[in-house]
């Protein structure tokens, strides 16, 4: 669905990416996984089209979309849960739902798709007049991916879902993330620091350090392997 | 003394008039446009000419006079300050005064080459109607248009902020520029016309003044001197406390004409400018 070839991103003049390539499958949730400072935002910015690649490709089913603006990705189909949610923090839930919905295709169906979010995120229905930013940290995280599925994306990038959560809320909002992927059949790729609720959600995953890609593999082998268990699980003696 | 405060309602939604579109760009985009004045003096200047040599009737005229700021503030946006857009938060403020100090430096001169500095007023004949409400109280025809039409702009404003999907994008956008587009808003398109939206309510102010008071070339800084009070009264874009610091402003004002004399009426505005500065810097 989405293919990264070789892609070099700068911020200012220092350089993030260096020469990373993937592929997110169709219907399946793909990991990036790395710690703080690795360049996963930045790689999720260089997708939406925050930032532009000096070098290399971003293809949505096989359209080259890396020279678009923002707007016109999003219009394309992918739809970002951005890094600390980003809500709008003076208008009510409903409203946020309502902007998550505002390509000219979204409006039409803004309704039916306000409904299945309220399906998925009952707590919501009941706040929907509240302003989103007097939501606890959960509701916040629901709302921001809410917000996100309203434009009926074919890919949702999440970046660091489990940010400020409570574990018990990180377990639970990822369930849900596997249940959206299951019953809507949404393509999902997730950017995470905490590698083993990402990977066990996920089915493919990818690993970033210092802007490279550095390792990668079905979600189960990573799990599984010792790179990642010595780098970031840290199971044994700590 | 209730004549003072009806007259100073009366100026008030014009003080409110004159500085909502400073306010709102200010509020969403962080462009402090002291240019804002001289936009009004182009909009006076627009009734004027279209009062006398087509014979428009100035209250006729504001849609005219609107469309014309309109695209007069889009080319401005477009040619001027949408280059500031990418610079940081902070250095927009400081940067777009610059750009509005150049542009009333060069406004201002072209209008006095164009139309001579002579003060020029627009006279309808219902000019100086004046109707004896209560004994005590007048109100001239001329004012409470005035207020109708500041009652329509707040109205509408309102209704274009909360109710349509382009109000809905300015509010976003001024929360969280990033987010706005990440939702799919046209940035770049909803600052452009939110910019020639408010240059064009400069426009209504300018047909405004031109029936109430008399606009000439250097009149738009006074204009602009009236608005940055309020602004500082009111707070940052929010559409109803502009009206009401506009009303407050001109009510202070008539009171101070009537107790110290005419000659002191800007002093009273600039002492409470100074005064809401000195508690707003002590929070």
């Amino acid at each position: 669905m989405l293919e990264i070839q070789k892609i070099d991103v700068y911020r200012k003049d220092i350089q993030i990416l260096r020469s990373v390539s993937l592929a997110v499958g169709e219907g399946k949730i793909t990991a990036l996984l790395g710690s703080n400072g690795a360049g996963k935002t930045t790689l999720l910015m260089a997708i939406s089209g925050l930032l532009k690649p000096k070098t290399g490709s971003i293809c949505l089913k096989g359209i080259s979309i890396d020279r678009q603006p923002v707007h016109k990705i999003v219009e394309m189909g992918i739809s970002m849960v951005p890094e600390g949610r980003r809500l709008f923090p003076e208008m009510s839930v409903f409203e946020n739902l309502e902007l998550g919905a505002f390509t000219k295709k979204a409006r039409d169906t803004k309704g039916q798709m306000m409904r299945e979010v309220f399906e998925i995120f009952p707590i919501l229905k009941t706040r929907s007049t509240q302003i989103a930013g007097t939501l606890s940290g959960g509701e916040q995280q629901m709302l921001a991916i809410a917000r996100g599925l309203m434009s009926r994306p074919k890919l949702l990038l999440i970046d660091e879902l489990s940010w400020g959560l409570a574990p018990i809320m990180i377990q639970r909002i990822s369930e849900t993330i596997k249940q959206i992927n299951k019953t809507m059949g949404l393509t999902i790729f997730i950017v995470e620091q905490n590698v083993s609720i990402t990977l066990e959600v996920a089915d493919f995953g990818y690993i970033l350090e210092n802007g490279r890609i550095v390792g990668e593999g079905e979600a189960k082998q990573l799990l599984e392997s010792d790179e990642v268990k010595d780098a970031y699980l840290s199971i044994g003696d700590v | 003394m209730v004549q003072i405060i009806v007259y100073g309602i009366i100026t008030g939604a014009f003080y409110g008039i004159a500085a909502i579109g400073l306010s709102l760009v200010f509020g969403v985009m962080h462009h402090l446009n002291i240019a804002h004045g001289s936009l009004i003096m182009i909009g006076g200047f627009a009734a004027y000419w279209f009062f006398h040599l087509l014979k428009i009737d100035p209250f006729v005229s504001i849609p005219f006079v609107m469309i014309i700021l309109f695209i007069f503030g889009a080319l401005l946006y477009k040619g001027l300050f949408s280059h500031l857009d990418k610079l940081p938060e902070g250095q927009k403020i400081d940067n777009s005064m610059l750009v509005g100090f150049g542009l009333i430096w060069i406004i201002d001169n072209l209008a006095t080459l164009a139309w001579t500095s002579d003060a020029r007023a627009v006279t309808p004949s219902y000019t100086g109607k004046v109707w004896q409400v209560l004994p005590g109280l007048r109100i001239s025809f001329v004012g409470l248009i005035i207020v109708g039409i500041a009652l329509l702009v707040i109205f509408s404003l309102h209704f274009l902020l909360t109710r349509t999907y382009f109000g809905k994008a300015v509010r976003a956008t001024a929360q969280d520029r990033d987010a706005g587009n990440l939702m799919g808003i046209n940035v770049a398109r909803t600052y452009l016309t939110f910019f020639a939206l408010s240059a064009s309510l400069a426009g209504v102010a300018g047909v405004l003044a031109a029936v109430n008071y008399s606009v000439h070339p250097m009149v738009g800084f006074e204009w602009l001197l009236k608005a940055t009070i309020i602004l500082v009264l009111a707070g940052v874009g929010k559409i109803g406390p502009v009206f009401a610091a506009g009303v407050l402003l001109g009510i202070a004002e008539g009171i101070s004409v009537y107790f110290v004399g005419a000659t002191y009426q800007e002093v009273v505005g600039l002492v409470i400018f100074i005064i809401v500065l000195l508690i707003r810097s002590m929070r």
